[in-house]
This record gives structure tokens, C-alpha cells and sequence, in this order.
């Protein structure tokens, strides 16, 4: 094994991060998910201070990775979206945690 | 990233934030009104008909309070349902809450089978210890600070009130004045965080009330 190849093999985790979990904003909106069984938008709009464009394509980019649910419904008259993590995307998050502990435990300091 | 990513900080920031609104303290402060009411009730209908007669009234305030969360606080900051983990601790609170109660209502009944026997000051020791152990256990169990303080407040209520009325001669061991004070301290704080989180939280005009997703 060439010392080239062991570098490389020291730094996969990092090429195993999921991207779509690894950008800031989507990262905030899983981690509040994920401590909650379920949130409205206008609940996540207010933990997270994104603006209401910003906040809609980050969950879109979630839904299409199959990390969340997105269910519109009414209550009463007016429409109402909950958003629920899925199993697939708990599994992500907890995998995305995992693999983030290892490459920054690695780390020298 | 200058801060440390905790999920527990995370739930706690999620669960804390249904405190911000105000409603909790009002709703508090209206139930220990009836320590500051009731005693002038109890000559006329009694100690029992006199603490029925706020069930009414604590009726009311739920349903004001169960309103306005629903129709002024939900469009402001949405809704969330909480996970296994705080809903377990919540099953808890609550039992431990109930053992709380049942410990108070069974040292109640102990003081009125030996109201002569027993000093006076025993009576007020128990009801302070009585309120400063529920208000602890629920500020704990809740993360909810200010509870502490409203526990202290409400324990010294009872230890001040037999003071005013030893040395002063207040009538109803001096209840009204120091539940009084006690109860619209609670409440003015409820007012008071209630009319800045609404200053802080309008309702979100670029986008549908009820958070329906852009397109």
C-alpha cells in the first residue's frame, strides 16, 4: 500500500459525508427534526430564522432525498404543512453524526 | 460553526420556547388567586363552596388561554409535537406532580383532624413547603426557571401572611395581601412577556398564516 492510497483511505470518511445533510441550513432543520416528532413550517421557520424561499427549498431538498415527509393538509379553512423526519432520514442523521465524530475525533489538534 | 451542535440543546430550545409566550405565568397567577379571594369567600359559603366557586372561573381562564394559544400564539410560531423521549418525561412530571398533591392533600387532612393540637406556624410551614416542592419539581422538570422564583414568592406568601396577622392584625392571615401581591406579580409577568412576544413575533405577512409551502 502506497503512502498516497493510506492517505486517501484516512480521509474516506470525509468522502462518505452525505451532502445533502452536510449544508448549515439543512443541517439546522434536521437537527430540530430529528429532537421532535413532528413540526409545522411556520414552527421550523421560527427555530431557525430562515426566510420563508429559503426554508421551502431546503425542505424540497430534503423530501427528494426521502429525508422527510412534507404533509399539506387543512386545518379548518386555511392549509397547513407538518414536516416529520423519516426513518430513512433519522438513519442519515445518525449515520451523518457518526461519520463527523470519526473524521473530527481523528483530527490532531 | 462557533457553536457546539447538542440535540439536547436543541430539544431544550424547542421545549422551552412554548414558555416564551407568557400564557403559563398568567394561568398561574390566576390559580393562586384564589388564596387571595378565597378567604373572603369562605365566610359566607364556607371552605368547601368557597373553592368550588373559582372552578368556574378556572374554567374561563383555560378556555381563554386554550384561545389565544390557538388563534394569536399557533400562527406566530407554528406547531410542534414533541418526541418519545420529552412525552416519557412528561408521564413522569406528571406522577410526581400527583404524588406531590396527594402528599399535600393528605397533610391538608392532618391538619384539619389536628388543627387544635398542632401550632399555628406548622400549618404555615406545610402549605409553604408544600408550594415551594411543587413549583421546584415542575421549574425542574420543565426546564422552566422562573418557576424557582414564582416557588419562592408563593412560599414566602403564607410565612409573610402569619406575620402581617400577628403583628399587624391582617385580616385572614394576611392571604389577600400576600397571595395577592404574590398572584399579580405572576400575572404582570405573563402580561408583560405575553405583549413583547407578540412585539416580537408577528404574524409572518409574505406567506400564508398557517405555513403553507412555496412553490
Amino acid at each position: 500500500m502506497t503512502e498516497q492510497q493510506t492517505d486517501q483511505d484516512k480521509l474516506h470518511p470525509l468522502a462518505d459525508i452525505d451532502q445533502v445533510i452536510h449544508a448549515p441550513a439543512r443541517l439546522m432543520v434536521l437537527t430540530y427534526l430529528y429532537v421532535v416528532e413532528s413540526a409545522d413550517f411556520v414552527f421550523l421557520r421560527h427555530l431557525t430564522g430562515m426566510t420563508w424561499g429559503n426554508l421551502s427549498t431546503h425542505l424540497s431538498k430534503l423530501e427528494e432525498a426521502g429525508y422527510v415527509t412534507i404533509e399539506k393538509g387543512f386545518k379548518g379553512k386555511k392549509p397547513h404543512t407538518m414536516i416529520r423526519l423519516t426513518k430513512q432520514g433519522r438513519d442519515a442523521f445518525r449515520g451523518y453524526k457518526q461519520s463527523m465524530q470519526q473524521v473530527l475525533d481523528d483530527l490532531p489538534d | 460553526m462557533s457553536q457546539k451542535i447538542s440535540l439536547k440543546d436543541a430539544e431544550l430550545k424547542v421545549f422551552t420556547s412554548v414558555f416564551q409566550d407568557g400564557l403559563w405565568d398568567i394561568l398561574i397567577g390566576c390559580f393562586l388567586l384564589q388564596f387571595a379571594i378565597g378567604p373572603f369567600l369562605s365566610r359566607s359559603l364556607g371552605d368547601f363552596w368557597s373553592s368550588v366557586v373559582f372552578l368556574p372561573f378556572f374554567a374561563a381562564v383555560f378556555l381563554v388561554i386554550w384561545l389565544v394559544k390557538k388563534h394569536v400564539i399557533a400562527p406566530r410560531v407554528g406547531i410542534v409535537e414533541f418526541g418519545a423521549w420529552r412525552k416519557t418525561r412528561m408521564i413522569r412530571f406528571n406522577l410526581v406532580i400527583l404524588l406531590a398533591l396527594t402528599v399535600a392533600f393528605v397533610l391538608g387532612i392532618l391538619s384539619m383532624v389536628q388543627f387544635d393540637s398542632i401550632p399555628g406556624w406548622i400549618h404555615t410551614a406545610r402549605f409553604s413547603l408544600i408550594f415551594l416542592t411543587v413549583f421546584c419539581i415542575a421549574a425542574y422538570s420543565l426546564n422552566f426557571t422562573r418557576l424557582y422564583l414564582y416557588g419562592i414568592l408563593v412560599a414566602l406568601s403564607p410565612v409573610i401572611g402569619e406575620l402581617l396577622y400577628v403583628y399587624l392584625k391582617a385580616p385572614h392571615h394576611g392571604y389577600p395581601i400576600t397571595f395577592g401581591i404574590s398572584a399579580g406579580l405572576i400575572i404582570l409577568t405573563g402580561l408583560v412577556l405575553l405583549v413583547r412576544f407578540l412585539q416580537d413575533h408577528p404574524i409572518p405577512m409574505n406567506q400564508p398564516v398557517t405555513g403553507e409551502m412555496i412553490e
